[in-house]
C-alpha cells in the first residue's frame, strides 16, 4: 500500500555541538516554562514555529529521546545523588512534543515513535495513516546527543543536535520527491534520515508530494 | 474514513508481579492478592513498595517465551505476516544502568540496547515481522500502540498486529518516581482518602490484534486521544483531558456512556491522578457505571499498562464479573461507583484508561464480541 503526502512546508535545522539560535526568549515567554524546557523541547518548538504550527495532530519521532536528562539521571546514580525530579519529568520520550502541545495549549491526540534507525521512517508512515482521516498533521523528530563524554559511544554522528519538520496532508497528486536518491552527505543521525530527505528536498515555489511505502 | 475492518484481541500473554498467565492474574485481583512488596534494593536503600516480577528467567527471556506462547495460542504459524507494534517507556534503560554502574562510562554501552527500539531488536532475534513500530510515551506507550493498532486494522492496512507493552525495573524509575514524592511505601489504595502514592512494577503483556474474532476475543471498539496541555506531571485538575480521551473513544466506538458497564480506572493511587480521573469520571458517568483500578494488585506497569490492562478488560468481559477494589476503605470522591466486591453482570462494554506525562491520553472501548 502507498498513501502520498503533500508536504505543506518544512524546517530543519542541525549542529555540531548546540544549536545556538532557537529564539527560545522569543517564543516562550514565560520565564518559568522556559527555564524548564529541555534541548529537544526548543529545537521541537522553534521548528513547529518555523511551518507555523500550532493546534493539530503531531507525530513526533525520536529514536535516543531524551539523552541529556537521562545522563544526568546516571550520573546521580552513580553518585547515589538524589534523582532531580525536573531530570525525571523531563527523561520521558513524549518531553518535547508535551512542552509544544503546553506552549500552544494544543488538545490533539500527539504521538512519539521510537524506532531507532528507522524513527524517521516509521513516523513518516503513521502520519500518512493518521492524515488518510484529512486532516494536516505535523510531523517532528529531533535528537540532541550533546553530552559530556558523547563519543565514548558516539563515532558516526557529526551533528549531535538535529531537528525536523515537515507538514503534510494525503493528495491524490503523483510524487515528484524521491527519498531514496538523496545521499546523507551530513552525518545527522539515522533517525532523522528520510524526514531531512524530504525537507532539503522541499521547494516552496511547487507543490512536493511524496509516495510513502506503507 | 470507512472502517474496512473490526479489531480484534484474538490471543494474549502475560507476566507481571501477580502472575504469569490469564488465569492466575484475575484471580489474585477477584481475591485480593497482592504481590506488591517492600523493597529497597532499586535506590540507595530507600524502601518502596514495588511489584518485581518473580521468574528464574531473565526478563527478556520471558518476553521471547510471552511472544512464543501467544503465536503458538493462534492462528499463525509465524509473525511474518504480522505488524510488530511496541509500547514501553524506558526500552533497554536497566541494560544501560548496569554497564553505566559497572564501569563509570559510557563505552561500552550499546545503542541498540538502551533505547525503545531494544524490545524489538531483541524480538527479532527470533521472530521476522512484516514491520515494527514502537511507542513511548510514558504510561500511556502500549495503550497508544493498541490504539495504533486498532488503526491500521479498522483502516484495512494491517490483519495481523502484534501489540507489546513492555516496561522492566529500573533504579531510574523507582529512584526518578521518589523523587517526585509520589511513591508508596505499601501496596496503593486508588481513590482512597488514605491513598499516599503509587507502586512502580514491570510487566510484559503481549496482545495479538485480528481482523476475525475467536471464542475468547473481544473487540477493539474505539480509541480517545487527548492532550492536557496543562502540565508535565499533574493532570489537569478538573479531569479535562481525562474526559476528552473518554469522550471520544465512546464516540469512535459508536454508543454512549449508558452503554458502558465498566471502567478500568488508570487510578495509580497519586493524590493528583485519583482526583482528577474521578472528576472526569463522575462527568461523564455519574455513579452509575461500575470503576475500580487495578493497580493495587499489578502495581502501575508504566508504559506496559495499558496493554496489561487490557487483557484484565478481556477477562473482565469473558468472565462477565467486575472485580472488586482492592484497599479501598474509605472512597474520597463518593459521587462515582467504585465497585467493593465481585460482582457478576451483564458486562457488553468496558472502558480502560491510561494517562501520562505530558498530558498524554489514551482511553480504550472494548466491548463482546457480536
Amino acid at each position: 500500500m502507498t498513501i502520498n503526502l503533500e508536504i505543506l512546508d518544512t524546517a530543519f535545522i542541525y549542529e555540531q555541538d548546540e544549536i545556538v539560535e532557537l529564539k527560545t526568549k522569543e517564543l516562550v515567554p514565560k520565564m518559568v516554562t522556559r527555564r524548564r524546557l529541555t534541548r529537544a523541547a526548543k529545537i521541537a518548538i522553534y521548528l513547529a514555529n518555523a511551518v507555523d504550527f500550532k493546534i493539530g495532530r503531531i507525530v513526533y519521532g525520536s529514536s535516543f529521546g531524551e539523552i541529556p536528562a537521562t545522563a544526568s539521571i546516571l550520573k546521580s546514580i552513580k553518585c547515589n545523588d538524589h534523582i532531580s525530579p525536573t531530570d525525571f519529568q523531563n527523561s520521558v520520550y513524549n518531553t518535547a512534543a508535551s512542552y509544544l502541545s503546553m506552549l500552544y495549549g494544543n488538545q490533539s491526540e500527539i504521538m512519539t515513535v521510537s524506532s531507532g534507525d528507522n524513527t524517521a521512517q516509521n513516523s513518516l508512515k503513521m502520519g500518512a495513516i493518521k492524515a488518510l482521516d484529512g486532516d494536516e498533521i505535523l510531523i517532528i523528530a529531533t535528537e540532541t546527543l550533546n553530552i559530556p563524554n558523547i563519543n565514548e559511544v558516539n563515532n558516526c554522528i557529526d551533528y549531535l543536535e538535529s531537528g525536523v519538520a515537515l507538514k503534510i496532508k494525503v493528495t491524490q497528486m503523483s510524487p515528484n520527491i524521491d527519498i531514496n536518491k538523496d545521499n546523507n552527505s551530513i552525518k545527522i543521525p539515522n533517525s532523522l534520515y528520510e524526514l531531512f530527505a524530504i525537507a532539503k528536498k522541499f521547494d516552496k515555489t511547487k507543490q512536493n508530494i511524496v509516495e510513502i511505502k506503507i | 474514513m470507512t472502517i474496512k475492518n473490526k479489531a480484534y484481541i484474538t490471543n494474549t500473554a502475560l507476566i507481571c508481579c501477580s502472575g504469569d498467565n490469564e488465569e492466575q492474574l484475575f484471580h489474585n485481583i477477584c481475591t485480593q492478592n497482592s504481590f506488591i512488596k517492600n523493597d529497597s534494593n532499586y535506590f540507595n536503600n530507600t524502601p518502596a513498595a514495588i511489584g518485581k516480577i518473580s521468574s528464574e528467567k531473565s526478563f527478556f527471556d520471558n518476553l521471547l517465551l510471552k511472544c512464543e506462547e501467544v503465536l503458538l495460542h493462534s492462528n499463525l504459524t509465524t509473525f511474518e505476516d504480522t505488524l510488530l507494534v511496541v509500547g514501553s517507556s524506558v526500552g533497554g534503560i536497566a541494560i544501560t544502568e548496569e554497564i553505566y554502574l559497572k564501569y563509570g562510562d559510557y563505552k561500552k554501552v550499546d545503542p541498540n540496547y538502551h533505547n525503545i527500539q531494544t524490545i524489538q531488536t531483541i524480538l527479532e532475534k527470533k521472530f521476522k515481522f512484516l514491520d515494527g513500530i514502537s511507542f513511548s510515551t510514558a504510561c500511556t506507550s502500549s495503550a497508544n500502540a493498541l490504539g495504533y493498532a486498532h488503526e491500521v486494522i479498522t483502516k484495512g492496512i494491517y490483519k495481523n498486529v502484534l501489540v507489546l507493552g513492555v516496561d522492566q525495573l529500573s533504579q531510574t524509575t523507582v529512584g526518578g518516581f521518589l523523587s517526585l514524592g509520589v511513591l508508596s511505601s505499601e501496596p496503593c489504595k486508588p481513590f482512597d482518602t488514605s491513598r499516599d502514592g503509587m507502586n512502580v512494577s514491570e510487566a510484559i503483556a503481549c496482545l495479538l490484534v485480528q481482523t476475525e474474532p475467536n471464542e475468547n476475543s473481544i473487540e477493539i471498539c474505539g480509541v480517545g486521544y487527548s492532550s492536557d496541555a496543562y502540565h508535565m506531571t499533574h493532570p489537569h485538575p478538573d479531569g479535562l483531558g481525562a474526559k476528552s480521551a473518554m469522550e471520544k473513544a465512546i464516540l469512535k466506538a459508536k454508543i454512549t456512556t449508558e452503554n458502558i458497564n465498566y471502567i478500568n480506572a488508570h487510578g495509580t493511587g497519586t493524590s493528583a491522578n485519583d482526583s482528577a480521573e474521578a472528576k472526569a469520571i463522575e462527568s461523564l458517568f455519574g455513579n452509575i457505571t461500575y470503576v475500580t483500578s487495578t493497580k493495587s494488585i499489578t502495581g502501575h506497569t508504566l508504559g506496559a499498562a495499558g496493554a496489561l490492562e487490557a487483557i484484565i478488560c478481556k477477562l473482565i468481559i469473558n468472565n462477565q464479573t467486575i472485580p472488586t477494589s482492592t484497599n479501598l476503605n474509605d472512597a474520597e470522591n463518593k459521587n462515582i461507583n467504585l465497585s467493593t466486591q465481585n460482582i457478576s453482570k451483564e458486562i457488553n462494554y468496558v472502558v480502560s484508561n491510561s494517562f501520562a506525562f505530558g498530558g498524554n491520553n489514551c482511553s480504550l472501548v472494548f466491548g463482546k464480541v457480536k
